[in-house]
């Protein structure tokens, strides 16, 4: 595996403006004329935890998205370890989980246990190895109970732990989280955050990049944090230096001041572009 | 890719098994459609109509051929957009996006459900039109079928593989879906024989893969045509799924890359 986990190099990514009446028709051959990312350049180590941290609309979900070969990008590059996203799509996949940061996504009419499998051999892992690993990372996120129940029957935080789980399930070297936390309650983000930080991040020394709202668990999770502001790279660095290269206080403070922007807007209620 | 397009089978199946009831209304739906058929045959049959029957059957035998084929290309033009369309509203289309198995095969893998349900309800079909109505069943030549059966059905993926292209597309709404069904009600010979249309109505027919895949399917079961006596139709249907089946995988592949560009490839 290359020194960097991810590499990104003058990333840019514009969307076709929406159309509506007769012309959105037209729709999927319009010119992308809406910048969401601009010349972004960055990269996540081995093993390291980096933070997105921007207001909604900055370019957070675009970016996982983009790593995650979801979305094409207008130009530059991101390879996802060594591969690149754009010609070696399935090499990205075969390498990284993703969490897309909803309840959704799964059959509702099928149980747990049969949901994680059915994707777990979409990646390729044989029977006896997911019988195992579905056991062991349900014991650890406490969803043993939810297993052998339909989806549908299953609260949003249970379905957001099961779709956490999904995107671990096969050991990937890369993990891209969109808001991992954003429907658990306190006490199972909190247990979530330390199994991230103890097993994922030094044990297994998977490489995560993690979009997040919650400032605390940004400080307790990353090891830098990278600001974006309406699709540019404002600052990538340690939490601690970034505080004190804004001399503020806190990370809320130099936030606010790095980008221009009210941190009360950090509080809306998230949601991807 | 055997393995992985059965995961797809499976995992339908047991979506299907969760429910009790619609097997059980199929196979009484079955039953008052092939009686409907038979009546309907009944008081329209005349030996004067029996000679204008290409193999001179029964007005019912052979209208409930058409009507079993008018299911398949059904399952054909619908499995994939809504399989697509299904993945893409319960939101599991982005996880399977990211797995390594690449988004034509989870389309094909998601259409072969609906297309053993059909096969399944066209059996049930014919087992009433057998046991209650007399359909001479024991005329068929199996094999040839079989074969007919899987050439049609390459040609009509195809045309359903270019209807999920087209809702990758535009999200909603199928036009082409509609176009063909319509052109095929008309020009595919299900009720009546292609050969009573007119000159120009009769071209388009021969335009229409459906017509052959009637032609030979008649021809087989009624008949109890070997492979030779099908050489014309079934070549036609080769040729058909040899031209659309490229021709829709390369539709469907930019599709998937445009909405990709645009952002909206799980929009609704």
């Amino acid at each position: 595996m290359p020194l960097n986990a991810i590499s990104i190099e003058s990333l840019h990514k514009s969307f076709p403006p929406g159309q509506s009446g007769w012309r959105a028709f037209l729709q999927p051959f319009a010119a992308a004329t809406l910048p969401a990312l601009r010349n972004v350049t960055m990269e996540v180590r081995q093993g390291e935890a980096v933070a997105l941290l921007g207001t909604n609309g900055a370019g957070k979900t675009t970016l996982l998205r983009i790593l995650a070969t979801l979305l094409l990008p207008t130009d530059g590059s991101a390879l996802v370890a060594g591969h690149d996203a754009v010609r070696d799509p399935a090499g990205v996949r075969r390498q990284l989980g993703y969490h897309a940061g909803t309840d959704s996504g799964f059959y509702a009419r099928l149980t747990g246990r049969e949901n994680l499998h059915f994707f777990g051999r979409l990646n390729h892992l044989s029977d006896a190895f997911l019988r195992k690993r579905i056991a062991e990372l349900a014991e650890r996120l406490d969803l043993h109970s939810a297993l052998d129940r339909q989806v549908r029957a299953l609260s949003a935080g249970t379905v957001q732990r099961l779709s956490l789980l999904r995107a671990m399930i096969h050991g990937p070297k890369v993990l891209l989280l969109d808001e991992p936390t954003r429907s658990l309650d306190a006490i199972a983000a909190s247990d979530f955050r330390n199994f991230l930080k103890s097993e994922v991040l030094k044990k297994q020394g998977t490489a995560l990049l993690f979009a997040s709202h919650t400032l605390s668990e940004i400080e307790f999770l990353a090891d830098r944090v990278a600001v974006l502001d309406r699709g540019s790279l404002v600052a990538l660095d340690t939490a601690a230096n970034l505080k004190s290269r804004a001399a503020a206080a806190t990370l809320e403070q130099a936030f606010s001041k790095l980008t221009g922007h009210d941190t009360r807007v950090l509080d809306e209620e998230p949601r991807p572009l | 890719m055997i393995g992985d397009l059965l995961l797809f089978f499976r995992r339908d199946l047991r979506i299907a098994s969760t429910y009790r009831s619609p097997f059980v209304i199929e196979m009484v739906e079955a039953l008052f459609g092939a009686a409907t058929f038979y009546y309907v045959a009944r008081f329209v049959d005349s030996p004067q109509l029996r000679q204008t029957l290409p193999q001179g059957t029964s007005y019912f035998a052979f209208t409930l051929v058409g009507l079993i084929f008018f299911d398949y290309l059904h399952a054909a033009l619908d499995s994939f957009d809504r399989s697509l369309e299904e993945a893409r509203d319960s939101g599991t289309l982005e996880p399977m996006l990211v797995t390594q198995v690449p988004l034509p095969l989870i389309v094909a893998g998601s259409a072969l459900y609906p297309f053993l349900a059909t096969t399944v309800r066209i059996a049930v079909y014919l087992a009433w039109g057998t046991w209650l109505f007399g359909f001479p069943l024991g005329a068929a030549n199996w094999v040839t079928v079989v074969a007919v059966l899987l050439a049609t059905l390459l040609a009509f993926s195809g045309m359903g593989i270019l209807s999920a292209a087209y809702l990758l597309l535009f999200k909603r709404g199928n036009p082409s879906k509609w176009f063909l069904l319509s052109v095929s009600s008309v020009t595919g010979g299900m009720l009546f024989p292609v050969s009573i249309l007119p000159d120009w109505l009769q071209f388009i027919a021969r335009l229409n893969p459906v017509s052959y895949a009637l032609d030979a399917m008649r021809a087989a079961l009624l008949d109890g045509a070997g492979i030779l006596g099908v050489a014309r139709p079934l070549t036609a249907l080769i040729l058909f799924a040899a031209i659309l089946l490229p021709l829709s995988m390369g539709c469907f592949s930019w599709a998937l890359r445009r909405t990709k560009v645009t952002g909206t490839v799980s929009h609704r």
